[in-house]
């Protein structure tokens, strides 16, 4: 990490730094929480030197316009989720037919894999949608078991290949590039040890990010 | 985490609609001071809103966090626009203010904070106040103080932090003495 931001962290809510700057101090405090807490003060001083402005309103179309643009984006959340939605009912379709069908054929040739798939599907889980990040972001969502025992990656229109980095406690992991069926691309991994956050990234640029919580 | 936070963080509309009903009129006034075009000033309200809400974000804390993180992303999106635009002239940039409050120029928040924060600007070293005053209130550069007030560029971004700090020390001060 780069040394602490100094006198920048003062400078920087009051819109003093010029962009390059300003870019610098907000990968800084992405990584660094001491900075990130001075400039959270800072920000809040500067706020208070608000108190001292002439007050002025802003007419009704601004509200109108953050109106429609949030609706828009509910509209736009809804069919990410139907997406989503339709693709995680058939991954567990698949997989349900798929030891469906071993039972039936191999019922005393159940291996390992299957057993996990089995424990998967009835474990508990949580999900989170990951952050966009890039100019040129991708819609993800990760469905892990909250032992941290399988996490399952899911995209959706990827756009070429994704590569999944895990941040656990002792570093960096490369998990591998998600598996694409054109729509959608995925990826099932059993972690040995707890990941902390993910990141998904295209042609070597970030396009997804989630912090995972058990 | 509180509830608003929380719908901002997620990226819920409502959270979007909750923080501009909470915190309009202080946004749209920061936005104002920099930018004197109400249009162009409500653009960047706008713009800093949506670019925020949909970005990666860094706020976990309370709605007063949530609140100046916001005040300070409206506050650079303004002054970008206006430096991005080169119309820093004079017709463009507010006179510095070196006693930002008068009779005509009702505060945004109550009048005791305001006044809170007079004395707090009131008990800052002469020299640290003026360049803050022409920082925050004259949307000054720091280059552009140190050359007005022929000080060097280090200097000037030293007494603007240590204002900041003081200041900040002596709100949270005062503050604990009200409560």
């Amino acid at each position: 990490m780069t040394e602490h931001l100094g006198e920048n962290a003062e400078l920087y809510p009051l819109g003093l730094l010029d962009d390059d700057a300003t870019r610098d101090v907000e990968r800084h405090i992405a990584l660094c929480d001491a900075c990130a807490e001075r400039v959270a003060q800072a920000e809040s001083t500067a706020a208070s030197l608000a108190a001292a402005l002439p007050v002025a309103s802003p007419s009704p179309a601004l509200e109108r316009r953050l109106h429609e643009f949030a609706r828009s984006q509910l509209g736009a959340a809804k069919a990410r989720a139907s997406i989503f939605r339709f693709a995680l009912a058939a991954a567990v379709a698949l997989i349900f037919l798929g030891l469906g069908w071993r039972t039936l054929v191999l019922q005393e040739r159940l291996k390992t894999e299957d057993v996990a798939l089995v424990t998967m599907v009835h474990s508990h889980f949580n999900h989170v949608s990951m952050s966009p990040e890039s100019p040129n972001p991708v819609a993800a969502k990760i469905l892990y078991a909250r032992d941290g025992s399988w996490m399952y990656i899911i995209a959706d229109k990827p756009g070429g290949s994704l590569h999944a980095i895990a941040e656990t406690a002792r570093g960096t992991v490369d998990l591998g590039v998600l598996t694409s069926t054109g729509e959608t691309a995925s990826l099932l991994v059993r972690p040995s040890e707890r990941i902390r956050s993910m990141l998904l990234q295209r042609a070597g640029t970030n396009v997804a990010s989630a912090k995972l919580a058990y | 985490m509180d509830e608003l936070v929380e719908a901002f963080a997620a990226r819920r509309p409502s959270g979007l609609e909750q923080v501009y009903a909470l915190w309009s009129r202080l946004f749209f006034s920061v936005a104002r001071h920099v930018i004197s075009d109400s249009a162009r000033a409500e653009d960047c309200v706008h713009d800093a809103l949506v670019r925020v809400w949909r970005g990666p974000n860094r706020f976990a804390g309370n709605r007063e966090m949530l609140k100046a993180y916001l005040v300070t992303c409206v506050r650079n999106e303004s002054l970008a626009t206006l430096r991005s635009e080169g119309r820093r002239d004079a017709r463009e940039l507010k006179v510095a203010r070196l006693a930002p409050v008068s009779a005509v120029d009702p505060p945004v928040v109550d009048p005791v904070e305001s006044r809170r924060l007079q004395d707090a600007l009131g008990r800052l070293p002469e020299e640290q106040r003026t360049a803050l005053t022409l920082a925050y209130y004259g949307n000054k550069t720091h280059v552009e103080i140190a050359q007005e007030l022929n000080v060097p560029l280090g200097t000037i971004k030293s007494r603007i932090s240590m204002a900041m700090r003081k200041l900040q020390t002596d709100l949270a001060s005062a503050e604990g003495t009200r409560s």
